[in-house]
């Protein structure tokens, strides 16, 4: 009664993007239609999320679906499933009734970044999804990083050789080794890394120092 | 047990604690549609018993009276929670033991229970409508003040949402008092309410601390005409606690208002006077109290039983003539299509109304991103209103 009351205040809260489109989210869920099935259906529909239920499990799926409940059960073990194989392939949320090493195996496998375990409650759903959603979004975003960084760094040891190799048959320092690779890729309008390329191509091929 | 045996229902409200006012509210809503009930000759001739515990708004005692309920009273059925938080606390006990919630406060959302009937608004029944509503007339520079818990922090995010959608719409400020909070918390708050000159509030101050924050705006000499309190929970209770003078042209949404001018509203008013007087003013949450008690009389006589798996497919669905119109139970979210309707107080303590919807608006309480979908369409101005606006 006489805690002496501080209030408190709070910075922009603003609803995340992602959460935002939950409603245009397509959801294929891939489950017997039994009572677990029905609960997790009418509760995306409620969520107001886009569902379409697919049993027995298929193989393929629609080309837009950006998120999968799958069953794995028995009839799932020995499936495979082209869509888990796609290039950029659907976020997976399992739906595991036994917690044992051959059930984490085909969850693994499916490539299933969120569970949730039979018997289903409406409860969990949603927070299950938006976690897996958000870690797809994000270990798609860091991916796409790790290649890029991927090719830069390629890209960063071409030219060190490529440098090496003008330093030595030139006989010139590393600047101007620089140099003269980025005046060839400015007059070429070329990427630097291709004058590398390029550069290190004709060095093998001749095999030898030259002059 | 015999077809003429009583049905005893379990009726949780608080009449100690910092919601007791509305809470007690809710309770004579509750009692008076039993007491309707029984009058009109019981559950197929079987009388209504309500076993009533008093759970001083504290969750955990929520918890146990409600297990207390189910396993020594053995009910079915319980009536009650006005606070998420109290609702949260009794969630799992009904879910494990699958007894039947009927809970009748408007809240935040975000809710689905196989084991909850829920009669109160979801946002998209109130805040939808007063964002735009308050917006389009003062303008879209919000300050936020609400209690500090989840129902006020989740009306602020879908509050904050929509006047960002507003051209030069903005979050003024944003702050929470305590529950138990004295009125000394409101003393920073208006202060800076005064420096920043919000278009509007919008509170979701509930129970006690309602009364702190409108006295301390009329005492700061703040004018409602030109930067009013909006809110989603401040009905006839709390300004019969605050007094009319301090309440007097600040703004409240909901479904119910005393002052609806229908003949069911009034004979309904009158005969809940005539049974139990003036202890209480008829609100929002006592009506939709009253409401969900009929709901369950309906379905009731069709089931023949208030067992959860046999009651609930007569409840998915039906329908009844409230005071504020016809309500249904929709049966995808177990959540209730209401009138959602924007009021003034005048200066009787009463609620002009401003604006309401023409017919029922269907509950989505799974709604993340609202937007000000095209309301006016929707909406009756009475023609009085339209022309004498301030």
């Amino acid at each position: 009664m006489s805690n002496p009351a501080r209030p408190t205040s709070r910075g922009a809260r603003l609803t995340p993007e992602f959460l935002r489109q939950l409603r245009s989210l397509r959801v294929a869920v891939l489950h017997p239609k039994d009572e677990d099935g029905e609960t997790l259906a009418q509760q995306l529909q409620r969520i107001g999320c886009q569902v379409q239920t697919f049993w027995p499990p298929v193989p393929d799926l629609p080309d837009n679906v950006d998120l999968v409940f799958c069953a794995v059960d028995q009839d799932v073990l020995g499936m495979s499933f082209n869509w888990a194989r796609q290039e950029q392939p659907p976020a997976v949320i399992a739906i595991i009734s036994y917690e044992n090493p051959t059930i984490f195996d085909a969850m693994i496998k499916l490539g299933a970044t969120g569970v949730l375990t039979a018997p289903i409650r409406s409860t969990g759903i949603l927070s299950t999804l938006v976690l897996t959603v958000g870690l797809n979004e994000a270990m798609r975003k860091a991916e796409k990083r790790v290649l890029r960084l991927e090719q830069k760094l390629l890209g960063i040891n071409q030219i060190n050789e490529a440098k090496s190799i003008l330093m030595r048959t030139r006989n010139v320092g590393d600047s101007e080794a620089y140099r003269i690779i980025r005046e060839q890729a400015m007059s070429r309008r070329v990427p630097t890394e291709e004058i590398a390329r390029a550069i290190i191509h004709a060095n093998s091929i001749l095999s030898g120092p030259m002059g | 047990m015999s077809n003429s045996d009583p049905v005893k229902v379990g009726v949780l409200f608080s009449r100690e604690g910092v919601t007791s006012r509305i809470e007690n509210s809710m309770l004579l809503g509750t009692l008076f549609a039993i007491r309707e009930i029984n009058d009109a000759g019981g559950l197929n001739g079987r009388e209504l018993v309500p076993v009533y515990y008093d759970p001083h708004s504290s969750p955990q005692m929520f918890k146990s009276l409600a297990t207390r309920l189910v396993l020594e009273d053995k009910v079915n059925v319980i009536f009650g929670c006005y606070m998420s938080s109290t609702r949260k606390a009794i969630l799992p006990v009904v879910e494990k033991w699958n007894r039947l919630l009927f809970c009748p406060t408007m809240y935040e959302g975000f809710e689905f229970s196989g084991n909850v009937i829920y009669t109160g608004g979801a946002p998209n029944q109130n805040s939808a409508l007063l964002a735009d509503y308050m917006a389009s007339r003062f303008g879209a520079r919000v300050y936020m003040v609400g209690s500090d818990y989840i129902f006020p922090y989740e009306s602020n995010r879908i509050m904050s949402d929509f006047v960002h959608q507003r051209q030069g719409g903005a979050k003024l400020g944003e702050r929470y008092v305590r529950l138990d909070a004295q009125e000394s918390a409101f003393a920073p708050i208006i202060k800076d309410i005064r420096a920043k000159q919000p278009d509007f509030i919008f509170s979701t101050v509930v129970g006690r601390t309602t009364r702190m924050f409108y006295q301390a705006f009329a005492d700061a000499g703040l004018d409602p005409a030109r930067m009013p309190i909006a809110s989603l929970c401040t009905s006839e209770e709390e300004i019969a606690e605050m007094g009319t003078r301090i309440a007097e042209g600040h703004y409240t949404a909901g479904p119910y208002f005393q002052s609806i001018n229908t003949e069911r509203n009034r004979s309904c008013l009158a005969h809940f006077r005539k049974l139990f007087g003036t202890q209480v003013e008829p609100n929002m949450s006592w009506e939709s109290s009253y409401n969900q008690v009929h709901l369950f009389a309906g379905a009731f006589a069709a089931a023949g039983c208030d067992e959860r798996d046999v009651l609930l497919p007569h409840l998915l669905g039906m329908e009844f003539d409230a005071p504020q119109g016809r309500i249904r139970v929709n049966p995808n979210n177990h959540h209730t299509r209401l009138f959602p309707r924007i009021g003034r107080v005048n200066d009787g303590g009463q609620f002009r109304i401003l604006a309401e919807t023409l017919s029922g608006v269907e509950p989505d309480p799974y709604l993340v991103s609202h937007s000000f979908d095209d309301w006016s369409n929707r909406l009756r101005v009475p023609a009085d209103e339209q022309t004498h606006r301030e």
